[in-house]
């Protein structure tokens, strides 16, 4: 167990074991830990296979070169649209230490929004995981003329393909192979030529006002980001992460592609999204990060599965976790757990928490991490009662991953925690929060104005409300533009009422309407498994999921969750009326984001007849 | 009140759940098709409401009166018949032996005017009464399941995959029967079909299911134009810009 990574920040750019460029640091970690360290494992088919930071190394290196032999200059876009395989990763490395500049597609995108990348990007070479992810692209190549090459990860169904612009991944890797032949140099020359101002990632932000913009993230971006995480949390080489966020988010980028790299720890990805609860349980990583969504799965679960328990069962699990509750006050305040209250936790820790957090994959774990998008903190407070710590983080992709961080015994629920090393953050004279830090990205590509309003005189305006509290901790309120206005005048955040709606396990997401509106209102995205399990609890005879949001009882039991949130706001704050979202939406569909939450703007927009209903009956 | 309903079914076999909470309908005269692929639970449904198995939870109305939970023999004779999958004749009884059988609730004096419909129904019957029924054809078996059935003079029907197996031409003779019953005898049916187009033509509504769900309900007209429907039941799928596309859109069942 080793977390011994020399670093050092100077104002120009931050060094990791001498390297300053995430390029190098791959290279070195590469030749250092080889064979003898395992850097990625992927199950397929069920099985678990490895690959060692040689392999990783290998994959890469053949795939970079493939590029070069293809004819890639310094700066060239690469896009890649894959889930979270191993692929994406030797490809991301590849495109990176040669020099390319490499940019993530959701696999969730639908053709029009791949034909809007790939031209606002200008890419010219694009990495499809499967026949799905190249379909998306054929059909729109004749409008993307910056387009050359498409290099597909999986040929399955594709044996006959026979397209001159496409080739496969394994390819790819033969052109490469005999590239090196030829130039065995070139590898170390591009790396010894990347520089930390280099452009390095684009990531795409969800435009909630206009077309998604590339973040431009470069080579000492990531280079600090990586300083700073590494200085606030320990990751040693022996920890374990389960890799299932999307690439194409910085989350998921900035813990498993670089995260894992300068940690040198093991990434393990899913088998597919579908696979997250068991494979989570098979790999029992020891630091976890997961967005809110995937949290308040985890309690629904529980929640669900002591309905189901024995009276006996439930006693247990309440005494346990009042025990734990109580312990973790202690801790929160930093002071000592007394010694009888230590010994009851202890054996009920053993007795009914360890199998409780065994079930949900997370018993190993150090520590667990949440961040980018609200989450409520009595969920925060579930996960401590359980006995692991849980700290929030906040950052933006503007500012290439986290800002401020709430750190083993420097926390404070409800708050995102404080600064993290290098980084300063301040509130506007409207309350906006800004950043300043060397992991401040230069711009949006090819958007100077939008770039000129985001970043002002280096510091990122970032579009949150907050404040900061005595002790310098600081606490979100909401996005700026999100903030409801009342016909009343009142200022309502409608995120803090919404987590408290998504806390109840019938409520999947919600959206606080009332904006210029006498009363505030919202819509409803049900929990289709657990509202199921309550139509049949109760009888309630339904067919489809359109059915069953229409039963009368469904929507009494919302209206009661909703009441019961009520009684914990102001009578400003209270929600009047609510619609039920009568479709089962997915990830596809434009109301979700691909972490699949409600997009406020398209949820306002598309239900606007909806919404317009629950202020006519007044 | 419909002849039939189904509320929040579910029903194991042993461990499994079979059936995650169904509820369904059919009206008096009625056609109603259940779709889906193998193992959706289709079968199970017609044998819960058979009773040939028990629900763990929910109830089954039939014609006012609650039957789950009723033995099969108990459920037929309040009229409800049922051709199993795969048409389970008994093969070393004759034709006509197996329709006897299938009045097992009436008095031999009441059904010997049923034999001869059923006979008009099906002649090929008819000539074969006296040979052993393992000696017809599968679409003879068929129609021998449905005529044991009506038997009974049922209200309710249910027909469990009726087209398994069989020649296209026998599957639309099949249809064409399933039509004539209920127009001519006013029977209500529930048809469990893998063969989409058949089904749809036939029935009036039609539920689809998926892993023990209904996920899609609807008059059959409107199924027949619903793209999930047409790509995953129907075979009409869009071949994409290379020619043909091997992918499967997510179904979103709307």
């Amino acid at each position: 167990m080793e977390a011994a990574q020399d670093m050092a920040m100077n104002e120009n750019h931050t060094a990791i074991d001498g390297c300053v460029t995430v390029s190098a640091l791959f290279r070195k970690r590469v030749a250092e830990l080889g064979e003898s360290k395992v850097a990625l494992r992927e199950k397929d088919l069920g099985i678990w296979n490895e690959y060692t930071w040689a392999d990783y190394g290998a994959h890469a290196r053949l795939a970079g070169m493939g590029l070069l032999a293809l004819g890639l200059n310094r700066g060239d876009i690469c896009s890649v649209a894959a889930e979270t395989v191993k692929e994406w990763l030797f490809a991301d490395l590849g495109i990176i230490c040669v020099g390319g500049v490499s940019n993530g597609v959701y696999p969730t995108d639908s053709s029009s929004q791949v034909e809007y990348l790939i031209n606002d990007s200008g890419t010219r070479f694009y990495f499809a995981e499967d026949e799905e992810q190249l379909d998306k692209v054929l059909a729109v190549r004749e409008r993307t003329p910056t387009l050359e090459k498409i290099i597909i990860f999986d040929m399955e169904g594709l044996r006959d393909l026979d397209d001159p612009m496409c080739i496969s991944f394994e390819e790819l890797q033969r052109i490469g192979r005999d590239y090196g032949a030829e130039h065995p140099d070139s590898w170390d020359r591009e790396i010894d030529r990347a520089a930390p101002d280099d452009l390095m990632i684009l990531t795409y932000t969800s435009g909630t006002t206009g077309p998604p913009k590339g973040a431009m993230i470069s080579q000492g971006n990531v280079m600090f980001m990586m300083a700073a995480m590494m200085g606030s949390y320990t990751v040693f080489d022996s920890d374990e992460q389960l890799g299932f966020l999307p690439l194409a988010h910085v989350a998921g980028r900035v813990f498993y592609t670089f995260l894992g790299m300068t940690a040198a720890s093991v990434v393990n990805l899913v088998e597919s999204p579908e696979t997250l609860v068991q494979d989570l349980q098979e790999v029992s990583p020891t630091v976890h990060f997961a967005v809110p969504r995937v949290w308040e799965k985890q309690f629904s679960a529980v929640r669900i599965m002591l309905k189901e328990s024995t009276a006996l069962g439930r006693f247990a699990y309440n005494v346990a976790m009042a025990a734990g509750a109580r312990r973790a006050r202690y801790l929160k305040e930093n002071r000592p757990v007394p010694l009888p209250l230590r010994l009851a936790f202890f054996c009920l820790e053993r007795l009914v928490l360890k199998n409780v957090r065994r079930m949900l994959g997370i018993d190993s774990c150090r520590w667990l991490s949440t961040a980018a998008a609200p989450i409520a903190p009595d969920l925060i407070d579930w996960y401590w009662a359980l006995g692991k710590p849980m700290y929030e983080v906040y950052g933006q992709t503007e500012c290439s991953g986290i800002a401020t961080a709430n750190l083993p015994g420097d926390f404070r629920i409800g708050s995102v925690g404080k600064p993290t090393p290098g980084t300063e953050v301040v509130l506007s004279a409207d309350n906006e929060i800004l950043i300043r830090s060397p992991g401040v990205i230069q711009g949006y590509w090819n958007k100077p104005e939008q770039t000129a309003d985001t970043f002002v005189q280096g510091w990122l305006h970032t579009g949150d409300v907050g404040r900061i509290d005595d002790d310098g901790f600081i606490y979100l309120i909401d996005r700026m533009k999100d903030i409801i206005i009342t016909a009343g005048g009142k200022n309502i955040t409608p995120s803090e009422i919404e987590n408290q709606l998504k806390f109840s396990p019938y409520i999947t997401d919600a959206v606080v309407v009332g904006d210029r509106r006498p009363y505030l209102t919202c819509l409803v995205m049900i929990d289709q498994e657990n509202v199921t399990r309550f139509a049949q609890d109760n009888d309630v005879p339904f067919t489809t999921y359109t059915s069953l949001c229409h039963t009368r009882e469904v929507e009494d039991l919302i209206g009661t969750e909703i009441e019961e949130v009520n009684t914990r706001f102001a009578r400003v704050e209270t929600i009047k009326q609510f619609r039920l979202i009568d479709q089962l939406l997915d990830p596809e569909d434009d109301e979700l984001t691909p972490t699949q939450k409600l997009k406020r703007k398209v949820v306002n927009e598309k239900y606007s007849d909806l919404i317009d209903s629950m202020y006519q009956s007044a | 009140m419909a002849l039939l309903t189904v509320r929040n079914v579910e029903t194991y076999y042993g461990p499994i759940m079979a059936i995650r909470g169904v509820s369904l309908a059919v009206e008096d005269g009625s056609i109603v098709a259940v779709l889906g692929a193998n193992g959706a639970g289709k079968t199970t449904v017609l044998k819960t409401v058979c009773g040939a198995m028990d629900p763990r939870k929910g109830t089954v109305d039939f014609d006012g009166t609650d039957i789950t939970g009723l033995d099969p023999d108990r459920v037929a004779r309040l009229g409800i018949g049922h051709v199993p999958e795969g048409r389970e004749v008994f093969p070393f009884l004759t034709v006509e032996e197996n329709l006897v059988v299938g009045a097992f609730s009436r008095k031999r004096a009441d059904f010997s005017d049923d034999l001869q419909m059923v006979y008009g129904y099906f002649p090929a019957l008819a000539d074969r009464r006296r040979q052993p029924a393992g000696y017809l054809s599968g679409g003879e078996q068929q129609m021998l399941a449905i005529g044991r059935a009506l038997m009974l003079r049922p209200k309710l029907m249910l027909l469990d995959e009726p087209s398994l197996g069989l020649a296209p031409t026998l599957a639309q003779e099949i249809a064409t029967i399933v039509g004539r019953l209920r127009a001519e005898r006013r029977m209500a049916i529930l048809l469990v079909e893998q063969n989409a187009r058949m089904a749809l033509d036939v029935s009036d509504y039609g539920y689809v299911m998926e892993t023990g769900r209904i996920v899609m309900e609807d008059t059959c007209e409107r199924l027949k134009n619903a793209a999930d429907i047409q790509e995953f039941y129907l075979g009409m799928k869009d071949r994409g810009v290379r020619g043909r596309r091997r992918w499967k859109q997510r179904k979103t069942w709307r």
